[in-house]
């Protein structure tokens, strides 16, 4: 059995009051190992690099494939998913730091529910009647619905929010992942019928138009969602509805 | 009277389907999750979702999906229910459809459907390899919308503890414990749903997510709801082997054209081909994974030796495989870095679904009255083996079922948990928070995590594939050892705050008290159906064995009480069940 | 949009005033800061003609006062709001195209925007007071060295502004939306910011 290990840097915090500190762990390595099952190994064995017990590490992981979205982190610089940051794929000493976007919970463990309260804010559902049988849905064409898959895909994993420069506490931009939910609910037959509804609600404050176009949202997005194909089409239905809304007749939905 | 209040607990399909139909026959509802509801573990199902909806001019229908579920499930069970489902079916796929599913299209841009294994008939609605995942998503959707209307007060990042029981033994309400600031509180209502999930993460490694500890329906087995059906776990044929969870590659691979092969006398052996000329790659999964680990630990034909065969795909065109199985192709490429379109996948059985689970009855109401269960964690649609893409299917259809049963229950009370006292709910937060405490003490110099592994290794070991009533019987020897090493585990941090490893060592407490269950319950069980193969008894026997498994709660230091209750075989008579051959059942009708 | 938050249409008021009139001023302006090449008479006589223009200080007020305090004062305020992450550890220097070009774009604002001011105040303000418009006083400004560097880096950063910004505008209002548009685009921005600034350094370089 060889001798080989990993150095990782683990940047800690008790809580949000408290201040984040650094602390080094060495773990045993073995084939096919992923940032998870590293972080497992110090569970198992809360030790760090000096020899001192420690407490074991906090940190969010669920689906450990790459579909939860929850166990989002900066790893070596870089937000991304947990579960796929193979170990032979990163340079050491490896370091871990919460997203710093959002609130710490616990050490790299952090508070997302501000991205599901601008799922909230933009009506990101298609509306029905009840869930009663009223027969099939409407028919879309396979193209269509290829488009609207990938951006169905978006797993509210943050990592769009935390790369983006205009996401942060001096404003209440929403970032990508809403804009382009907006997008997928407007493509739907069904949906389209609040359409409105939801321009409205991105040409609020904190809306699309705080988008600075520095693209790295759709540079880091671990599903590979064309936000910034999302996040222009909608600036230009948003334009549109400016226009009507304010030259156009009272007919709001076409 | 305020409104109708009910509790789900567990927000993936089946707890979400249970939310959305209560909140809209205009019940209150709180929602409990361990994690935002959008990160449950249905996500992670890929292949699709069954229902004879026939657009495929092949003449299928609910009769037959009815017929090949029970067929498919050996016999063992209830038909009713099941008839239920498959007739819902349809309708259950339009709904979602109705709600934005990104469902794959055929031509004209109806439901495209594809084959799945044990049915000759394309059944199964899919959205590229990622259906539960965009299953999931949308019924989210669908809650958040009520969120907003306030009827649903969600609880993410809560865990439930228990059961409020009154002093008629009805459930009114629940402890649950705020896993930030592990704050404990009771919640009132009239009826608890339980939509918690599968026990897979009791094997250590699975195909599950790290929630699915099954740790809140041993709770309730343990508050004396029964356990039914628990030695039917069901090994998936083909998963990604790795160091920290064995990946799934959906049946829709096999769907799509995948074959399963490897090398014999240095040719390639598609050795399911052979056997089961009709079904193919096809076959249910508990034979699937009988014919890979035959092929491997027996044969020891596996690639170099090792216990992995190839699963290929490398013939199909990879644009097609993009648009068909979006997701599994990926999720292949980023953990092994091979390109499935170019080279044959390697795959080995894993862990994946429990047919067992908390008994139900035929309005998902469980032993205790007030309490429902709904999805892989109540046992009632799938006997023996599930069928590939009926999980989906029975998870909706059983929140489908449990939101209005528990509604009408509601409203069939005559006093509501408004109307009892207060004293009832403060027991109940008092002792779960002393159980607490006594955790948050635990000072030996065991670690629970060690625990879980050696649990899961043993569970893998000898409570999978093969079963051997002597190996059985030493696993559950050495559970309860597991469970004298548990006294003395080591916290080993004493903060409060967001404290992970405290909550893991309650629910490791839930998944040993779970594990004794299967694995008795296996032991008990002297025939082979369904995913429970043992070689001393290679036949069904449904002289002694046609009857549902039935665990009863003794006490956290004895055996579980096991009795046994008939099988509803009023539909459908059981015959063999034999793959080399077309399903007569589902051929005649 | 009754309810409607006024950040929208200040945002696209931004984004439009950016290219019309300031973008179109900035070419105009340019051009006939450009006839200096040919001679001091041309540079007198164009110079002449824009500053004899008809109500020529109702049009600056509005075509080009008021867009540009607008346009510069969000602008500041747009270019403080963000966190940048080029640079430090996150992302190293080896950041995208597009990260830079975001930072580069709030950088080139505020350099332009202190720029105009000191611009404005050597030349119209003085205009005002009784100077006249001619070669002469851009010559004396830029006789200095220190002040010629100034204008330079001045003249390379709105150029760079407007040009980037052409390229934000073009997403901004949704025309461009596809990758390969955008990247189009980005070539077509780049070519602008080439040429745009050599007639820019062309012209003043004319006043040495």
């Amino acid at each position: 059995m060889s001798e080989e290990t990993i150095k990782l840097n683990i940047k800690r915090q008790e809580n949000n009051e408290t201040q984040p500190y650094w602390e080094e762990f060495e773990v045993g390595y073995r084939e096919n190992m992923n940032v998870i099952s590293a972080l497992m190994d110090i569970q198992t064995n809360p030790v760090n690099a000096k020899g001192q017990k420690t407490t074991p590490v906090t940190w969010d992981m669920n689906c450990l494939e790459e579909v939860c979205g929850i166990c989002s982190m900066v790893i070596n610089g870089g937000a991304r998913q947990s579960c796929t940051a193979l170990i032979d794929q990163l340079e050491q000493p490896i370091t871990l730091e919460p997203m710093a976007t959002f609130p710490v919970v616990k050490d790299l463990q952090v508070d997302r529910s501000f991205m599901f309260e601008g799922l909230k804010r933009v009506q990101a559902w298609v509306p029905i009647d009840g869930t009663h049988d009223l027969g099939p849905g409407p028919r879309i064409p396979e193209k269509k619905r290829q488009t609207s898959y990938e951006l169905s895909k978006c797993m509210s994993c943050g990592v769009c929010l935390e790369v983006c420069p205009n996401v942060n506490d001096n404003s209440g931009f929403m970032g990508a992942a809403a804009i382009s939910q907006v997008r997928l609910f407007n493509l739907h037959p069904t949906g389209s019928m609040n359409k409105d509804e939801r321009l409205e609600a991105l040409m609020d404050e904190g809306g699309i138009a705080e988008c600075g176009m520095a693209q790295n949202c759709v540079q880091a997005c671990p599903q590979g969602i064309p936000l910034t194909t999302s996040i222009a089409a909608m600036q230009r239905e948003s334009s549109f509805h400016m226009f009507k809304s304010f030259f156009g007749s009272d007919q709001e939905v076409e | 009277m305020a409104n109708d209040k009910i509790i789900v607990v567990g927000g993936g399909l089946a707890g979400l389907m249970t939310t959305i139909k209560a909140a809209e026959s205009g019940a209150e509802v709180d929602l409990f999750s361990v994690v935002s509801v959008k990160r449950s573990h249905s996500v992670c199902a890929q292949g699709g979702i069954n229902g004879a909806v026939d657009t495929k001019g092949e003449g299928d229908s609910p009769a037959i999906h009815l017929d090949d579920t029970v067929y498919g499930g050996d016999f063992l069970a209830n038909q009713t229910p099941i008839k239920a489902m498959t007739d819902a079916a349809p309708k259950i796929i339009h709904l979602l459809d109705r709600m934005g599913v990104t469902f794959n299209r055929t031509n004209e841009g109806l439901l495209d459907f594809r084959r799945f294994g044990g049915t000759m008939h394309h059944r199964t609605a899919y959205a590229g390899a990622t259906t539960g995942q965009q299953l999931l998503y949308a019924l989210d959707e669908q809650v958040r919308s009520f969120e907003v209307d306030g009827l649903v007060n969600k609880f993410e990042g809560w865990e439930f503890l228990g059961v409020v029981l009154d002093d008629e033994g009805r459930a009114r309400g629940i402890t649950a414990q705020d896993m930030k600031t592990a704050e404990v509180k009771t919640f009132k209502s009239d009826a608890v749903i339980m939509a918690t999930g599968g026990p897979g993460i009791i094997f250590g490694k699975s195909t599950n997510s790290m929630i699915n500890t099954g740790s809140a329906a041993s709770l309730v087995y343990q508050q004396g709801a029964v356990y039914a059906n628990g030695e039917f776990i069901q090994v998936h044929p083909t998963a990604i082997p790795g160091d920290d969870k064995l990946r799934l590659m959906s049946e829709s691979a096999r769907g799509e054209g995948g074959r399963i092969w490897t090398y014999k006398d240095g040719k390639p052996w598609y050795f399911l081909e052979e056997k089961y000329p009709d079904y193919g790659n096809l076959v249910p999964r508990d034979i699937a994974t009988r014919e890979i680990f035959d092929v491997c630990v027996n044969q020891k034909l596996g690639i170099n030796g090792e216990n992995m065969v190839y699963l290929d795909l490398s013939h199909k065109d990879s644009h097609e495989l993009d648009v068909k199985l979006g997701g599994i192709i990926e999720i292949y490429e980023k953990f092994t870095g091979d390109d499935p379109r170019k080279v044959p996948m390697k795959i080995f059985p894993a862990v994946h679904y429990s047919m067992g689970g908390i008994w139900v009855d035929y309005d998902q109401m469980t032993s205790i009255p007030g309490l429902f269960a709904a999805g892989e964690c109540d046992y009632s649609q799938h006997g023996g083996n599930r069928l590939g893409a009926n999980a989906l299917l029975s998870a909706i259809y059983g929140g489908h079922v449990a939101g209005p049963k528990a509604i009408e229950y509601v409203r069939s009370l005559d006093k509501s948990y408004e109307d009892l006292d207060d004293s009832i709910y403060e027991a109940y937060r008092k002792a779960e928070e002393e159980k607490f405490e006594n955790v948050m003490n635990m000072d030996g110099d065991e670690n629970a995590y060690a625990i879980h592994k050696e649990l899961g290794r043993i569970m893998t070991d000898n409570v999978t594939v093969v079963r051997h009533n002597d190996k059985l019987l030493e696993t559950d020897k050495e559970i309860v050892k597991l469970m004298e090493r548990y006294e003395n585990i080591n916290i080993n941090d004493t903060k409060r705050w967001s404290n992970q490893a405290a909550f893991f060592t309650r629910q490791l407490w839930n998944m040993l008290v779970l594990a004794r269950v299967i694995t008795i319950g296996a032991y008990n069980r002297n025939e082979s159906r369904g995913a429970h193969y043992k070689p001393e008894f290679p036949e069904r026997n449904d002289e002694e064995w046609l009857k549902t498994t039935m665990a009863h709660f003794e006490g956290a230091k004895e055996s579980p009480r096991f009795d046994y209750q008939d099988v509803d075989v009023s539909l459908i008579t059981p015959r063999k069940r034999d793959y080399t051959k077309k399903n007569e059942g589902s051929a005649n009708k | 949009m009754s309810k409607q938050d006024s950040s929208f249409a200040l945002r696209r008021l931004h984004s439009l005033l950016g290219v019309i009139p300031l973008g179109v001023f900035l070419i105009q302006h340019l051009l006939v800061n450009h006839t200096a090449t040919r001679s001091e008479e041309a540079f007198n006589v164009a110079a002449g003609i824009m500053a004899n223009l008809p109500f020529v200080l109702f049009l600056e007020i509005f075509v080009i006062y008021l867009p540009i305090l607008f346009h510069g004062i969000y602008g500041v305020y747009i270019a403080f709001t963000a966190k940048y992450n080029i640079g430090g550890k996150q992302y190293g220097w080896h950041s995208t195209y597009r990260n830079w070009m975001f930072l580069l774009q709030r950088v080139s604002g505020v350099i332009t925007f202190i720029f105009i001011a000191i611009h404005v105040y050597q030349t119209r303000v003085q205009v005002f007071f009784g100077e006249e418009i001619n070669f002469d006083l851009v010559a004396q400004i830029v006789d200095n060295p220190l002040w010629l560097v100034f204008y330079i880096i001045g003249i390379v950063a709105t150029v760079f502004h407007f040009a980037n910004g052409l390229w934000a505008f073009m997403v901004t209002w949704g025309i461009t939306q596809s990758d390969k548009s955008q990247r189009v685009m980005s070539y077509v921005s780049a070519i602008i910011f080439v040429a745009v600034t050599i007639i820019g350094i062309r012209a003043i370089l004319a006043f040495i």
